[in-house]
């Protein structure tokens, strides 16, 4: 993986005992998970009572290396070889190396998840719902005694949602739901490739 | 039922006793080219010159008639009651009848025009679908997310042929949690509490 030199310099520290004893190695490891799943770059995680004996702008920039280590490794899909070689590379213990890496296969589905809701991407259908409705007459015509439905779309789009609306006769929503079935078993057969 | 004509609704209709038979056939299908496309005031400017009367009375004539039908039509009466409530404006036999069989040609075109008015809510259309897999962007390479990629086009509230179509995309089991919504949906029209409500209401 490359690396800049900011972030290997911070991961040098973090492999470092003299800087960054047992404890506070696991609890950065782990802080710095938090920080992209959970606190969304709050601050404060690095308030932790194991991180008071070491230098401010060490630990920051261990963070900060850690942080993005982490996500180039879920971005390229990094294997455990290749963390591994990265990490001893910039003098991990193996020790600490095994540490980083189950944190990192604890997380990995959760940060793939997280990195591929960045980006934009089209209105995501989430749900439906329908009314079923008999039309019977209007301000301009009598006696239509139509049955029609009411379909409401849900989707969501980067964490807006909108529903999308329309009517439909019953044989327009027959055709509907066959081309749903058709794309249905399209996608069935093309996930026993 | 009968028709009501309002006086003014009267007033304006007798100008048809007043020319030929063919200038009322005309008149007729101008109405109808009017109730399909829109009115254009031109027209009434021509035909007005053409007989020699006020561009007001070839209007009247003409949104009279339309009236006519459009009421006619929006209750469906049948064709007794279309030349009863005809009677009041004391035509020949020969307008009346020339007058129904403008109803009776067009009534059900002109039913279609009418119920596209009212509805505020685009209505289906078609529905076109694509299954594509996601293999990397930006964020995160190396990817396998398989996604149903649909253009539903939807025709617009007012109505015509303006199509207004929406992209959208889906992953595997929404979809099929959405086809079984759906079929549910066709399913309540199945069911003897929806078959019994349209049986008896006619």
């Amino acid at each position: 993986m490359e690396l800049s030199e900011s972030v290997q310099r911070g991961l040098q520290s973090l492999a470092d005992q003299s800087v960054f004893d047992h404890g506070s190695f696991q609890v950065l490891v782990d802080v710095s998970f938090r920080s992209l799943l959970s606190s969304h770059g709050d601050p404060t995680v690095l308030g932790q009572p194991e991180f008071k004996q070491i230098d401010q702008i060490l630990l920051k920039q261990s963070h900060t290396a850690a942080v993005t280590f982490i996500l180039e490794a879920v971005k390229q899909n990094a294997d455990q070889s290749t963390i591994s070689s990265s990490l001893e590379e910039l003098t991990f213990s193996a020790e600490r190396t095994e540490i980083f890496y189950s944190a990192y296969q604890k997380h990995k589905k959760d940060l793939e998840r997280l990195l591929a809701s960045i980006g934009r991407g089209l209105p995501h259908i989430t749900d439906a719902s329908w009314r079923l409705e008999y039309h019977m007459k209007n301000g301009q015509v009598d006696k239509v005694n139509d049955p029609f439905y009411l379909i409401s779309l849900n989707t969501e789009n980067e964490g807006s949602s909108e529903d999308i609306n329309f009517t439909c006769t019953v044989e327009q929503l027959q055709d509907l739901v066959g081309k749903l079935k058709d794309a249905a078993k399209t996608m069935e057969k093309a996930s026993q490739m | 039922m009968l028709l009501v004509l309002s006086e003014e609704h009267k007033e304006h209709l007798s100008f048809l006793p007043q020319v030929d038979a063919a200038v009322v056939g005309e008149f007729g299908r101008i109405a109808l080219e009017f109730l399909r496309r829109g009115a254009s005031p031109k027209v009434y400017e021509g035909a007005a010159r053409k007989l020699c009367v006020p561009v007001e009375m070839v209007q009247h004539g003409v949104e009279g008639l339309m009236f006519l039908m459009t009421e006619s039509s929006k209750h469906m009466i049948s064709e007794v009651d279309f030349l009863d409530s005809v009677l009041v404006l004391g035509f020949s036999e020969e307008l009346n009848q020339m007058l129904l069989q403008l109803y009776l040609q067009h009534h059900s075109q002109i039913r279609s025009i009418l119920s596209h008015l009212p509805s505020s809510v685009p209505a289906y259309h078609n529905l076109e679908w694509r299954l594509d897999v996601q293999l990397a962007r930006r964020s995160a390479r190396q990817q396998f997310i398989p996604m149903l990629t649909m253009r539903v086009h939807l025709t617009r509230s007012d109505g015509h042929s303006d199509f207004n179509s929406r992209i959208l995309q889906t992953d595997p089991s929404t979809l099929l949690h959405l086809i079984s919504t759906l079929e549910a949906a066709l399913a309540a029209m199945k069911t003897g509490h929806a078959r019994r409500i349209l049986r008896n209401i006619k």
